[in-house]
């Protein structure tokens, strides 16, 4: 078997003996970990990218960087489907074989794989990837026992998109204060249109409301958790949920937040709350030139350029205002975590990977994209424009879900559904507060 | 249709009373009248166009475009509609890659399962041997466990053999989760065809293996289709073990694919999750259509006896 | 008049199997090897598996290297002291009977139909079945949630706007719990009925046309016929059909899946298979409760299963 080597960075390389398998025969294994250890054997690495959000062009860009910086290893991105991926990744990476050597995972699904051991330990690595400098949440998220064990990929900060020939003709303005954008979502809502679309299983815009307000969907009590749902903070901005419910939003309460651009683009609604690079999907009538989505001819992109000037041109987009002027909300941000599974054959190259994910260069391509980069210091290169603005005023007080253990069961048992529905369709507050947080304790402590 | 014909008992040696009460006249008696028979043929006529039309429903669908689906009144014809939906569909090349894995999956599944369980059903019922009741209840009662909670102990066992990711693996499963319904429905048939016309046939000079294609294999073929259009929906059909067993993009079955294109559809585009769901129901539909004649004669003894 | 008619086995094929003398027994066995090794390997042993780890604490952490510890019955008291559990198993035995019973009666009711009416109008019938069928579960869920929809859907539409009820406009029909088991009914039954239909209609081609007619030189009516000689003579297909019935009732995953996933409150609408689906992350417990649930299906079928034993139609 050839063995192709190259110089390696000491950590990564010490890290990578102690995860060798067995049947890597490389002298890496017998040497003494030194600065000058062997590089890893060159091989085919497999990352697993979660749906679309990471474009095809950073996708080229890694194969190629890593092709290059390694030579003789190639990197294979399989792209999975969010729908499933726990039960995938629940066999993959229990598998020498099969797994991936680098993960994607949704922030509210990481606490779950690190404490059960299936990532390499990442706390050595971590300074250099970008220590304090990464979404602060996320790295907690990514956490267990003290060791990091998944990094941030990318955050989603929610804004606020709406449609400003709508806003002209009931005479509103962008609201100043979370209690403001009630009363403006109300005045938009007419018998077609939501003033605000607000599905009832929406619980990723909900918890903005419980966020703002100093509530929590769980709190930590030494081991134990314990759902926060009834806590007076949370009941407070769950009754303005109900509100908006009510009287704001002609959403159907059996729905949830995919998609909400849907409706825009339709007419049904005024404002929706995504992530920024919802822009993308907005396509209002007016504006739609027509072009077949296949279409490259030179015609065709300027009319798509157009079309998208056009739509922006219609749609306004801010930050969701906090409980006083000048304050922004606490929102829920979406987003994932990347982790080198335990079992991953190809520790050292994995973590090169890494490495060029968090480069400078990759971070600021993440940014141009409308993503959040996992590194903050590379935030401003999402560029200074409204959606920029508004996508990092909200990043700034983003938070995650509780990270807890057995998160993923809440979300698996789909208990904030369910609860977000139930208020949706006018059940009493406290009273569901307080089965939903039974619910949430029994799934987080068991 | 000339495919689908009434279906008859005469083929099947399995079912030989002399005379069959074959149709209404005899079995209603001559009371009935040839109004209330018509009457009750209208009747079928409502009940079939109900029960076809989600099926009907989805085609319309297919061919309307959005801003169609989405209006105030649904259009009840796809009159002036789009092949868009389908274009959609079709010029994915994932949905020929699903279409080649599903199709290599249900062919060797077919395949393995009706050979593996013909012989276990000849033996069942040609021979009477210690066990024989153990496994008949055996293999009746592993129906009634329940599947959801196996995907983890199968994969392990596909990854252990280097299956994962590999049409083998996933036919391997497949097979062995229906060969158990596939034995019961053949049992009752095997036992039907008699041994005695095989007999016949080789003192006639053919040998063992000729007299069983030429005689005994076309009397079984009803219950072989019978049996296989089971395991042709269930090869098909099956997502939770091909979720994790099929990770790779590239070796997705059609029920993968199908529910890929819903996640990126399903609020945004009924068209093409109509049209995604026409595509993988066609091959099927097919299929039925054109075993339907021997598929009905084999439910004759096929489902008589279990 | 019952006890006398022949059983419909008993005319198509002999009720013992015919002893072969000229091939030794081992052929038997030889016979079933294959299948019986295919069985074994890919369903046995996850099977065995699962019940053995019923007894472990076996969760995620075991499923990555953790030792999996044995708790005895622990996985089994849990389960069965949890009134959420037993909501569920009472949930799924009713659902299970009411869709095994409609199945039946309108399964029974088609296959009667195809038998007195005209070629072309049973071949219609046939046909549509067929197509109900033949269309795989994926794709008839997403048809089912597109005609129930919400917003666009068909149903509603002709509710509000030819019946003219104008709360249906913009129904949801899965957000209350009676409601969304009405849907999966529908669903389920619209799915099952084809085969119930076809095979009850194969039983009833076979009673033999002589029977009838002495019974109707007898003077008995076309309902004492039915009763009397028909139904007697399809029991035996009709036992066995709603035997697989209640087994595939009770275990029915996808429908309920879909269904939940398309927006209905998940907790209120579980049953056993998708209970059992969403313990995948707890597979001791998942096994603890796969075990129950073949526990309960033997003692829902179990006395029957016995029947059809002694009645040697097994």
């Amino acid at each position: 078997m050839k063995i192709l080597r190259f110089a390696a960075v000491g950590v990564a390389a010490a890290l990578a003996l102690t995860a060798c398998s067995s049947g890597d025969d490389s002298p890496a294994e017998t040497t003494k970990p030194s600065e000058s250890a062997a590089a890893p054997e060159a091989a085919t690495i497999k990352l697993w990218l979660n749906g679309t959000d990471t474009p095809d062009a950073l996708r080229e860009y890694l194969t190629t960087t890593f092709a290059a910086q390694n030579p003789g290893s190639k990197l294979v991105i399989e792209q999975q489907d969010w729908n499933g991926l726990v039960p995938r990744l629940q066999t993959a990476l229990s598998s020498e074989d099969q797994t991936p050597d680098v993960v994607e995972v949704g922030n509210t699904q990481s606490a779950t794989f690190t404490y059960a051991g299936a990532f390499s330990d990442l706390t050595s690595l971590y300074p250099e990837l970008g220590g304090d400098k990464l979404l602060p949440g996320f790295v907690e998220a990514g956490t267990a026992d003290g060791k990091v064990m998944a990094v941030p990929y990318y955050s989603g900060a929610r804004a606020v998109f709406y449609n400003k020939d709508m806003f002209k003709d009931a005479g509103v303005e962008v609201p100043t204060t979370l209690a403001d954008f009630t009363t403006v979502a109300k005045k938009l809502t007419t018998d077609k249109v939501s003033g605000f679309w607000f599905p009832g299983q929406d619980w990723y815009n909900g918890a903005t409301w419980i966020y703002t307000n100093g509530g929590e969907l769980a709190t930590q009590d030494g081991d134990t958790w314990k759902g926060a749902l009834e806590s007076a903070d949370s009941i407070k901005g769950l009754e303005q949920v109900q509100d908006l419910f009510k009287t704001a939003t002609k959403a159907p309460a059996d729905s949830d937040s995919n998609e909400p651009w849907v409706p825009f683009n339709q007419g049904k609604a005024a404002m929706f709350s995504a992530p920024t690079w919802a822009r993308w999907s907005i396509d209002l009538p007016e504006c739609n030139e027509g072009v077949a989505a296949d279409d490259t001819s030179d015609d065709a992109t300027a009319k798509r350029t157009k079309q998208q000037a056009c739509n922006e041109e219609h749609t306004g987009v801010f930050a969701m205002p906090g409980l006083t002027a000048d304050s922004f909300a606490t929102a829920f941000a979406g987003g994932s975590n990347l982790g080198i599974p335990a079992k991953s054959k190809h520790q050292e190259l994995a973590q090169n990977l890494l490495k060029i994910i968090f480069s400078a260069d990759f971070q600021n391509q993440l940014g141009k994209n409308g993503l959040i980069p996992g590194n903050t210091e590379y935030a401003t290169s999402m560029g200074d424009d409204v959606y920029a603005k508004a996508a990092i005023a909200a990043a700034l007080g983003a938070k995650l879900t509780p990270a807890a253990e057995n998160w993923a069961t809440v979300e698996g048992d789909r208990i904030l559904e369910d609860f977000f529905q139930k208020i949706a369709t006018g059940a009493d507050v406290t009273a569901s507060a307080k089965a939903a947080d039974q619910l949430i304790s029994d799934a987080l402590n068991k | 249709m000339s495919t689908v014909s009434a279906p008859t008992t005469l083929g099947t040696p399995a079912a030989r009373p002399t005379k069959v009460a074959r149709t209404s006249s005899t079995e209603s008696g001559r009371s009935q009248t040839s109004k209330s028979r018509r009457l009750l043929g209208a009747l079928a006529v409502v009940v079939a166009l109900a029960w076809v039309f989600p099926i009907y429903w989805m085609i319309n669908s297919a061919f309307q475009p959005l801003n169609k689906l989405q209006a105030e009144n649904p259009a009840w014809l796809p009159l002036g509609g789009t092949i868009a939906n389908f274009r959609q569909v079709l010029d994915d090349g994932t949905f020929w890659a699903a279409m080649r894995t599903s199709l290599s999956v249900v062919v060797i599944v077919l395949v393995a399962a009706l050979i593996f369980a013909f012989l276990a059903a000849l033996a069942v019922s040609r021979f009477r041997f210690k066990g024989r009741k153990s496994f008949i209840l055996t293999i009746l009662v592993v129906q009634m466990i329940p599947a959801e909670g196996l995907f983890i102990s199968q994969y392990q066992v596909l990854d252990g053999w280097d299956l994962v990711n590999k049409v083998a693996g996933l036919a391997l499963v497949y097979t062995a989760a229906i060969l158990p319904f596939t034995i019961w429905m053949l049992r009752g048939f095997v036992a039907g065809v008699p041994i005695e016309l095989e007999e016949a046939a080789m003192v006639d000079g053919l040998s063992r293996v000729g007299a069983f294609f030429r005689i005994t294999f076309p009397l079984l073929a009803p219950g072989l289709v019978a049996a296989g259009v089971f395991g042709f929906l269930q090869a098909w059909n099956e997502y939770t073990l091909a979720l994790v067993v099929m990770t790779d993009p590239a070796q997705r079955t059609l029920p993968l694919w199908l529910q890929g294109l819903v996640e990126s559809n399903r609020a945004t585009d009924w068209g093409v999750v109509m049209a995604g769901s026409a595509v993988i129901a066609i091959p099927v539909i097919v299929f039925f259509l054109f075993v339907q004649g021997k598929m009905t004669s084999g439910l004759v003894s096929g489902a008589v006896k279990g | 008049m019952a006890a006398t008619a022949p059983t419909v086995s008993g005319t198509t094929t002999p009720s013992v199997p015919p002893l072969r003398r000229r091939r030794p027994k081992l052929g038997a066995y030889g016979l079933l090897v294959p299948a019986s090794i295919l069985i074994g390997v890919a369903l046995g042993y996850p099977l065995v598996r699962q019940f053995v780890i019923s007894f472990q604490e076996y969760g995620l952490k075991q499923q990555f290297g953790a030792p999996a510890e044995w708790v005895g019955l622990q996985n089994y008291t849990d389960l069965l002291t949890d009134s959420y559990v037993w909501t569920v198993i009472g949930r799924s035995v009713a659902f299970c009977f009411v869709n095994a019973i409609v199945t039946m009666v309108i399964g029974m009711s088609l296959a009667v139909l195809m038998q007195r009416i005209g070629r072309a109008a049973r071949i219609t019938l046939q046909v549509s079945l067929l197509l109900a069928w033949g269309t795989p579960v994926l794709a008839s869920m997403t048809v089912w949630q597109w005609l129930f929809d919400t917003q666009n859907g068909v149903i509603n539409w002709v509710l509000s706007h030819v019946l003219g009820i104008d709360s249906m406009a913009q129904h949801s029909w899965i957000i209350e719990p009676l409601s969304f088991f009405f849907v999966a009914t529908v669903i389920v039954v619209w799915m099952s009925v084809p085969f119930v239909a076809f095979s009850i209609y194969a039983g009833l081609l076979q009673v033999p046309a002589e029977t009838m007619e002495a019974a109707q030189l007898d003077g008995a009516s076309a309902r004492q016929r039915f009763w009397g000689i028909t139904i007697p003579m399809i029991r035996p297909v009709l036992s066995i059909v709603l035997l697989l019935q209640v087994i595939w009732d009770l275990k029915v995953f996808t429908q309920i899946y879909v269904l939940q996933r398309a927006g209905a409150p998940t907790r209120d609408t579980n049953l056993l298979g998708t209970l059992i689906y969403s313990y995948s992350k707890e597979f001791g417990m998942a096994g603890a409760l796969a075990t129950i649930m073949l526990v309960l299906t033997l003692a829902l079928t179990g006395f029957y299963i016995r029947q059809m034993l002694k009645e040697d139609e097994l």
